[in-house]
């Protein structure tokens, strides 16, 4: 029997094996190995050089990597935080008894389903200074705007696309959350004369707090990693207005060959990630991990 | 009863207001890929084209090896998401139903993975598939992403919710701890199975910066490459830029229109916590 047990124990563990494998290769080990790597020079050709902390002085020295990293910063909240109340009031506009719910919600939900190149596509043509976009602005009798050539409103164009993009995908994550309180406490508060804010207020948002928390955790993380609007839209331009860290990583590595100060970029935004995911589960969930 | 029926109004308005923002830019797409160039800027603007052009898609795949491009798109689509599948439903099978020592601290490992999106490991993964000479490979382009801790996530909590007097019951019967997996827990999962496929079909549609890095040559380009390429070498053949976008989205528009609602379930299964 004990026999038998252990025989488990190894089946069960062959079963995760080769998914463990291979992250330990992708994931674990990369994430080791881009650390290590940023204390080295290495431009791919030459075998690499212990410099020391030479790659992040060069990093704290270079005002593009400021910039970046403070486009970085305000796209991720740019877009995240818009997202989890526009996306919170869209899940509680379908999750009421309408006319034609189902075919609102595939209009609502589809563009989930479009690839973020196609998605770059077209917002970049309805940006165009004689666009779709500024034709609709130009009946409210707003002046033309150069959404994508000026430096004041090229990074504001991105992060309105995120907007755009990321609300229907965690409207559905909501709308699940909301689903999934029961029916009975609303009727029950209702019974008891709670209106409509303290229903709200009282049932629904302390119900959904995991869904949220969930959604907080991966906007951040799916906006601060945007690397295909800044490079297909502006080029990270005008002016490095939309160079964001991705997109400096990228070009430090594969276009200067500087992997080692792109590996010191690189974990920089590891730890602006990591450090705002902890931040938002810590302050939201009080404590335990 | 007067303010309530006055909110019911205000509150369709705004459903309404908020499909128009979600679908105008599609429709705009679509009616823009049928223009003649000339038209593309008319100014007042056309919401539809006087005459449809319709060969602009076939001209606009004629501007690039499209062909390829979304045959790469395809193969690559197809394979990553039959073996994310595979191991994901494996390696949740043994975490949601096996005890073994660090089966909790793997779990957590799991998770922590999602945190690091392949923007932050990217030199370190290129040069990993470099030194194993696969630069330029479709092996090469599919091997960082053919499994992924998301899917591992979502099976797991699937199959955690299968009764284990199911599995008991067929080991009484002899059945191999295998042949468990095979006829007894993948045919209960096919719910979760069906959405995690779609799931990964569509990232993997969606995947950019990994190709973008690793396929210089032509031939290996994905349909994602070849529209960034595009837009950059003829950024002004609007109509046909678009004709490429519309033709894009037709795979996986297709599948969201028959199998929304396990796209949405798998998105809602994502979000529930443990």
């Amino acid at each position: 029997m004990i026999r038998y047990k252990n025989w488990l124990k190894i089946v069960g563990f062959l079963f995760v094996l080769p998914a463990l494998l291979h992250l330990f290769v992708f994931k674990l080990y990369p994430l080791i190995e881009a650390f290590k790597l940023s204390f080295f020079k290495y431009d791919l050709m030459s075998p690499p050089v212990f410099v020391g902390l030479l790659n992040y002085q060069n990093l704290w020295d270079n005002p593009l990597f400021h910039q970046s990293f403070l486009n970085s910063v305000i796209y991720m909240l740019g877009v995240s935080v818009p997202e989890w109340f526009l996306a919170l009031i869209l899940a509680l506009l379908l999750n009421r008894p309408m006319l034609g719910r189902p075919f609102i919600r595939l209009a609502y939900f589809i563009p989930i389903a479009m690839s973020q190149i196609v998605v770059a596509v077209i917002w970049k043509f309805m940006y165009h200074p004689q666009g779709l976009i500024n034709t609709i602005i130009g009946i409210f009798g707003i002046d033309r705007i150069n959404w994508l050539s000026s430096e004041q409103t090229a990074l504001a164009s991105l992060i309105m696309i995120g907007v755009w993009r990321g609300i229907p995908l965690f409207g559905i994550i909501y709308l699940a959350g909301l689903q999934s309180i029961p029916k009975d406490y609303h009727e029950a508060a209702m019974i008891d004369g709670a209106n409509v804010f303290q229903r709200f207020f009282y049932i629904t948002l302390p119900l959904l707090l995991p869904t949220v928390l969930f959604v907080i955790v991966i906007s951040l993380i799916s906006s601060v990693k945007v690397f295909l609007n800044p490079l297909v839209i502006t080029g990270g331009g005008p002016n490095g207005s939309t160079k964001v860290l991705p997109y400096f990583i990228y070009e430090t590595g594969f276009t200067y060959f500087r992997m080692g100060e792109a590996a010191a970029a690189s974990t920089i935004l590891f730890i602006l990630i990591f450090f705002l995911t902890l931040f938002f589960l810590k302050v939201l969930k009080k404590g335990d991990i | 009863m007067k303010a309530s029926s006055f909110l019911r109004l205000l509150l369709s308005l705004l459903t309404i207001l908020g499909i128009c923002i979600t679908l105008i830019p599609f429709f705009w797409m679509f009616s823009t890929s049928l223009k003649t160039s000339s038209e593309v800027f008319d100014l007042p603007i056309r919401w539809l084209p006087s005459i449809f052009q319709w060969q602009n898609y076939p001209l606009s795949f004629s501007r690039a090896a499209f062909d390829v491009y979304f045959k790469n798109s395809l193969i690559t689509g197809i394979i990553v998401t039959t073996s994310n599948l595979v191991f994901c439903s494996l390696a949740g099978y043994g975490l949601a139903k096996f005890d073994f020592p660090l089966r909790n601290f793997f779990f957590k490992f799991i998770l922590c993975t999602l945190m690091l999106p392949l923007e932050i490991i990217l030199i370190p993964t290129f040069l990993i598939v470099q030194q194993l000479d696969l630069l330029n490979t479709l092996f090469g382009l599919m091997l960082p992403l053919v499994i992924d801790g998301f899917g591992i996530f979502m099976m797991r909590q699937f199959i955690k919710d299968i009764p284990n007097s199911l599995i008991e019951a067929a080991r009484l019967d002899g059945c191999s701890e295998f042949g468990i997996f095979w006829r007894i827990i993948l045919p209960n999962c096919k719910p979760a199975l069906g959405a995690l496929a779609l799931l990964v079909f569509r990232d993997n549609w969606d995947q950019f910066l990994w190709p973008f890095i690793l396929a210089s040559k032509d031939a290996l380009k994905t349909f994602p490459l070849g529209l960034a390429q595009m837009e950059s070498v003829d950024s002004t053949a609007y109509q046909e830029i678009m004709a490429l976008a519309v033709v894009g989205i037709i795979p996986m528009a297709i599948l969201f229109i028959f199998f929304q609602k396990a796209f949405v379930r798998g998105i809602a299964l994502s979000g529930l916590k443990d």
